[in-house]
């Protein structure tokens, strides 16, 4: 059981810099929490304050109810995975894994058959003698896990422990992580910049931004129900389109005008226009590029573009274009190869367009 | 790079350019080792051949000399004395050097910066000006002319703390963070994680400041007067005029100066490639 509760944090370094703005996070047992947003947003510093690592400038974090601002580190039952392994490289791999029950003063024999069972589930065996130095990459970081895996702490902390891998490895220890928290059942809280490895881990996903916390929810519902554009632009890859429109009402149909097209609104999202008082006035739309589609499947013509860069992945495409509206990317399984030039009249999935507050970039309706 | 070298430079420049440097080495070594072998060939003569300069090696090896130094005379106390003080300063020096430059550079305190500096502006204060505040201090605490005394004055080494800094600084901090999380105390990271990444300053430090303490003259002199606390130089200087003049036993002076060196050439032996390491910055990690 351990339920990590975050207060009303603060983080203020000495030179006044604001790192962490007053965020309020519930941690429950086993979940698995990514902390994402772009550098300098805050998240690993409020990693490091769950830690111990960092001092905690104003509120409380409590852990199972008990409050843990002037706890030591060592003394929070915490294990932490660095960016960097942060393996002793005068230890063997084998001593690496058992120091901390070495510190806890566990009888020989014990860590011994620990540090044995940790290294055959994360595929060490052969490796116990070596020192970090003589290991790869994707060695070094099962080490790391191993070191904290052997202490059954109460959470792991996990502060951008794939960033250092190439794509390959980071795509395979990615589905390490997820196997190791369906087997350990323990809370993860876990740092990243990478919004894919936060979509494929997360059970709740914290975006932060400039220090505050932009939206707490699940994967899905920050993909389809962004709380406010910056969460809508950096949660997909590519990612979403962002153009102007202007809300209108003609005949009872409530539409968004674009220069070169109109998007018609289903009930839910007129409601919330019209609730809103947006009727008349401009606003910010988005579309995400999946949800853009050629005009000639039957969607009606909303931007006319001129294609600019082709990328064929395989399975789907990316395609570039350049529109009145602005540059727009569409992703697109339909795999005839666009020519450079080439114009193309585009549409949308009319249900999927999001609306946001052009000043104060909030959701208006997803 | 051996080709590049041969190939813009003619044999006979570069026979020439390695017979300079050896020139230029060897005559630094003569320079240096000839005091030494001086002593040595001196501590086997008789005072009429040390003082007869035709003469280099002795004619005839006066091995009394040094048995009676080693058995005769105070000099072993005296080695004795200068072996366990150093040790003990050093020690201690150890410690404490350690422990401010971990707090140095792994703490995070508001006065972090101002501490070191005021550290480090007490390395620029004369040595002779701290005699007589120090001298008064013991005197205060009774503890002139005694070991304890010899001992207290000594605890604390701003080279050391200011080599050690040095040294932790080339240390990840995520490695002190790393083991705080596995469940470290400060006071463990410093020992088990740190202090090794680091040895080969540990052994510089040790063996520099051992060195210094066991040949430290000034200081004992000062503070200590009965010759049961004497160190070695100020035992040797004890001994050179203990029959009220100067010089009047060159052969035995020679052959105590001689016995005197012994510990340390022993510990630079064993310490020689750590200490190097230690003065070319590295951390030890290549051992």
């Amino acid at each position: 059981m351990s339920e990590i509760i975050l207060k009303h944090i603060t983080k203020e370094y000495e030179n006044g810099f604001l790192a962490v703005k007053d965020v309020n996070l519930e941690i429950k047992d086993n979940e698995f929490v990514i902390l994402v947003g772009p550098s300098g947003c805050g998240k690993s510093t409020t990693l490091r304050m769950i830690a111990g690592l960092e001092d905690i400038s104003e509120g409380d974090l409590l852990i199972d109810g008990e409050r843990m601002n002037d706890v030591a580190p060592q003394h929070r039952d915490i294990a932490m995975v660095f960016q960097n392994y942060a393996l002793y490289p005068h230890m063997s791999v084998y001593q690496n894994i058992a120091y901390s029950l070495k510190i806890k003063k566990v009888p020989k024999s014990e860590i011994d058959k620990r540090v044995r069972e940790v290294a055959q589930s994360l595929g060490l065996e052969g490796l116990l003698d070596r020192r970090p130095g003589q290991l790869s990459g994707g060695q070094k970081q099962r080490v790391a896990m191993g070191r904290a895996i052997i202490r059954h702490p109460k959470a792991f902390l996990m502060d951008e422990p794939l960033s250092n891998l190439d794509a390959k490895l980071r795509g395979q220890m990615r589905v390490e992580i997820a196997d190791l928290y369906q087997r350990l059942n323990t809370t993860f809280i876990y740092v990243t910049h990478d919004q894919t490895e936060a979509m494929t881990l997360g059970t709740k996903i914290v975006v932060m931004k400039d220090g505050e916390i932009q939206q707490i929810d699940s994967p899905a519902n920050l993909f389809n129900y962004p709380a406010n554009r910056f969460v809508a632009g950096f949660i997909g890859t590519p990612t979403m389109n962002f153009f102007d429109a202007s809300c209108e009402e003609t005949g009872g149909q409530v539409v968004l005008q674009t220069d070169t097209g109109t998007i018609r609104m289903n009930d839910k999202k007129a409601a919330a226009l019209k609730e809103g008082g947006w009727i008349g006035k401009k606003v910010a739309a988005g579309i995400r590029p999946e949800h853009v589609i050629s005009a000639k499947d039957g969607a009606s013509k909303v931007f006319e573009g001129e294609v600019g860069v082709f990328e064929l992945l395989g399975s789907n495409a990316i395609v570039y274009l350049q529109t009145a509206s602005g540059r727009m990317v569409m992703n697109t399984t339909d795999l005839r190869e666009y020519t450079h030039g080439e114009r193309v009249a585009l549409g949308v999935m009319e249900d999927k367009v999001h609306i946001f507050d052009p000043e104060t970039e909030r959701t208006v309706t997803n | 790079m051996n080709t590049r070298y041969s190939d813009k430079n003619p044999l006979i420049l570069r026979i020439l350019g390695t017979a300079g440097k050896a020139l230029i080495l060897g005559v630094a070594c003569v320079f240096t080792a000839f005091p030494f072998l001086w002593m040595v060939l001196s501590s086997l003569k008789t005072k009429a051949d040390i003082l007869n300069t035709d003469v280099f090696f002795p004619p005839d090896p006066q091995w009394q000399n040094i048995t009676s130094i080693l058995f005769d005379s105070p000099i072993p106390k005296y080695i004795f004395n200068s072996m366990w003080v150093s040790l003990a300063i050093v020690a201690l020096q150890i410690v404490s050097g350690a422990m401010l430059a971990y707090a140095l550079v792994f703490l995070k305190f508001r006065t972090n910066r101002i501490l070191f500096a005021i550290v480090m502006a007490t390395y620029m204060l004369p040595v002779a000006a701290t005699y007589i505040p120090s001298y008064i201090i013991l005197a205060d605490w009774g503890l002139l002319d005694s070991f304890g005394g010899l001992i207290i004055s000594s605890t604390v080494s701003i080279f050391g703390i200011f080599l050690l800094r040095q040294a932790f600084m080339q240390i990840p901090k995520g490695l002190v963070e790393a083991a705080r999380m596995d469940g470290a105390s400060h006071w463990r990271a410093l020992w088990e994680i740190v202090c090794p990444m680091t040895k080969s300053s540990f052994i510089t430090f040790g063996l520099m400041n051992f060195i210094g303490t066991y040949n430290n003259y000034m200081w004992p002199s000062l503070i200590t007067k009965t010759s049961d606390y004497f160190l070695v130089s100020q035992g040797l200087r004890a001994f050179f005029v203990r029959d009220g003049a100067y010089g009047t036993e060159w052969a035995l002076v020679m052959a105590a100066s001689a016995v005197v060196v012994i510990p340390l050439l022993v510990l630079f032996a064993f310490t020689q490639r750590w200490f190097i390491n230690g003065i070319g910055g590295e951390t030890g990690m290549k051992g």
